[in-house]
């Protein structure tokens, strides 16, 4: 017996006799490759029947069936806020990303001394190349990621989208342009600056004020009563780790049930 | 695909002539674009799964069997060609128009970032506050709830005492702004959706709107050149008298434009 590994099915004859061009005979040699160790042609059928399964719920438009497009094509760009919000995420990901390499959540003083998280703002501004235009495309990416979900809102209200079978949508949606302010506000804390403290010392205030749990709430989310190291780096966690988590998941989810139920039309 | 294909399997994978190879075993594929096929017959459906187990698994294949076939009567019943849900499909339609579109919006995103570069304040000092203290402009709206101390009720059976704290008053109304949003789809149902259709909602829509953005220029009242009580009405008449314009406005509308609604589309397919 051969220590050679043979192949049962004799590939190679088979791609032989189709005569293939170089590019589908290096596809085909990729894919086989990658089939024989992972066999992902069970999983390439899986989202098959699941494309299919989808698109067996997705009906005949009614727009295309009694030509209505004609008469809403103009108000088609307020339709599209939505995906503009989840690009303007995007952006503001991937500059926030590389913002990250630079910028340092530490020694938050509030002596008006400038303190490390500070200062790697000014490095950033100052003297990395093409750091200031990477700060801005943050911030300027930010802004009009919550101009966008706010305006999609009022597109999803004013168009009566919300209505069944989207309210478990619009629950989400809900969620997600909270915790968007959420993102906001606690990136709004990191380069501690002399605003940066003072929404710091609102938001703690806000704490508090919540009877009874508030000194807890306070104590959780600023690590204090008052806006310190403790503060930063709580943000600095939440802005980077926590929240992009959940908000990309439910983005996903948002999307995907959009995707399953079709965008409502207006009639 | 049906049981006897398999015994071809073997056969037709080996002799068959390069040019026409059946890869998946069978001649059957429907490939005429025709509509779209359910996959295979192979997958046991709910009433077969529904046949071998009990308990809640079997309940919930009751289910599945019975909004099936709830599903069928529909189609057979509808006029329609496919299924009976009113929505535009996603893909491929809407989401290559919004890439489209989104390839533009990104570049203005680029040169507007290009364009206006961003401002750093002073580092923080918790010895001097500065003169203006403010959120991001979406937070506005926000930090003008905290503010609404004057409305607070003092109760007389307290001897005048507030029943809370303004700071807790204030958290408590972004609560409330926020709580009532989520339970509009709960209180406006009916298969209604342009404004002209419901003008009571279009109204609210717009006093909420308006509201948004008077209770926004409130929390910056130290910039405002205005009287700050006169400031402080404004903020909650403003978007009662836009609403109820936008209400009247819309009212006087409907007829007209019902009818054209009715003509162009309830007649094919009359609302429930
Ligand atoms: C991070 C924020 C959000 C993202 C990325 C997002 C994304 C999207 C996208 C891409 C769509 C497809 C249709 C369209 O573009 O208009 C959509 C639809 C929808 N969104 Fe959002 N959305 C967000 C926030 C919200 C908010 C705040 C609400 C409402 C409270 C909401 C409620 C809905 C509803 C009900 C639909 C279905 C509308 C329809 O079928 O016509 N979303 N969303």
């Amino acid at each position: 017996m051969s220590i050679e590994r043979k192949d049962e099915h004799d590939h190679d004859a088979w791609m032989e006799e189709r005569d293939l061009t170089a590019l589908e005979s290096i596809y085909l040699s990729v894919l086989i490759w990658f089939d024989k160790r992972l066999r992902i042609v069970d999983y390439l059928e899986l989202l098959e029947d699941l494309y299919y399964k989808v698109n067996m719920q997705m009906p005949k438009s009614h727009t295309e069936q009694y030509n209505l497009d004609n008469k809403f094509w103009y108000w088609y760009p307020l339709y599209a806020l939505g995906s503009f919000s989840t690009i303007a995420y995007v952006v503001a990901a991937i500059s926030g990303a590389l913002l990250g390499f630079y910028y340092a959540p530490a020694a938050a003083a509030a002596d008006g001394t400038p303190s490390v998280a500070y200062e790697s703002i000014l490095f950033i501004m100052g003297d990395l190349n093409l750091g200031l235009f990477l700060r801005s495309l943050h911030r300027w990416s930010a802004q009009i990621m919550v101009a966008a979900v706010f305006l999609h809102m009022l597109r999803v209200y004013f168009t009566g989208a919300y209505k069944e079978p989207r309210e478990l949508n619009w629950i989400i949606g809900i969620v997600l342009i909270s915790l968007t302010m959420v993102f906001g506000y606690s990136g709004y804390l990191l380069p501690w600056s002399q605003l940066s403290f003072w929404a710091g010392q609102i938001g703690v205030e806000m704490s508090l004020s919540i009877p009874l749990i508030g000194e807890y709430v306070a104590q959780l989310l600023f690590g204090g009563f008052t806006p310190g190291q403790a503060t930063l780096v709580r943000m600095y966690i939440l802005h980077v780790f926590l929240l992009p988590f959940v908000v990309t998941t439910l983005i996903a989810i948002h999307i995907g049930i959009v995707w399953m139920q079709g965008i409502a039309e207006p009639h | 695909m049906t049981g006897d294909t398999t015994d071809g399997q073997t056969e037709s994978a080996t002799d068959s002539d390069p040019g026409d190879v059946a890869t998946d075993g069978g001649d059957e594929a429907a490939a005429d674009g025709a509509g779209i096929v359910p996959p295979d017959g192979e997958t046991p459906t709910w009433s077969e799964r529904k046949q071998r187990s009990q308990g809640l698994s079997r309940l919930t294949y009751e289910y599945f069997e019975r909004s099936r076939r709830e599903d069928q009567d529909l189609r057979q019943q509808s006029s329609y060609v496919e299924r009976d849900v009113l929505a535009f499909p996603t893909w491929p339609h809407e989401t290559v128009r919004n890439l489209a579109l989104m390839s533009f919006f990104v570049g203005m995103i680029l040169l507007l970032s290009a364009l206006v570069p961003p401002h750093l304040p002073g580092p923080a000092d918790s010895g001097s506050t500065p003169a203006v203290i403010l959120p991001d402009w979406y937070l506005y709206w926000s930090f003008g709830l905290l503010k609404l101390g004057p409305l607070n009720p003092d109760l007389s059976l307290l001897g005048g005492q507030k029943l809370m704290a303004d700071r807790t008053y204030g958290v408590l109304a972004n609560l409330v702004v926020v709580g009532a949003v989520a339970v509009v789809p709960f209180l406006n149902k009916g298969s209604a959706r342009r404004p002209v259709e419901q003008p009571f909602w279009a109204g609210v829509g717009v006093m909420g709107v308006v509201f948004a953005f008077t209770i926004a220029v409130l929390s910056v009242k130290n910039l405002v050149s205005m009287d700050s009580h006169l400031l402080f009405d404004l903020a909650f008449l403003a978007p009662i008298v836009c609403g109820i314009i936008a209400y009247s406005v819309l009212r006087a509308m409907r007829e007209g434009y019902m009818f054209d609604l009715n003509r162009r589309y309830y007649r094919l397919r009359p609302p429930k």
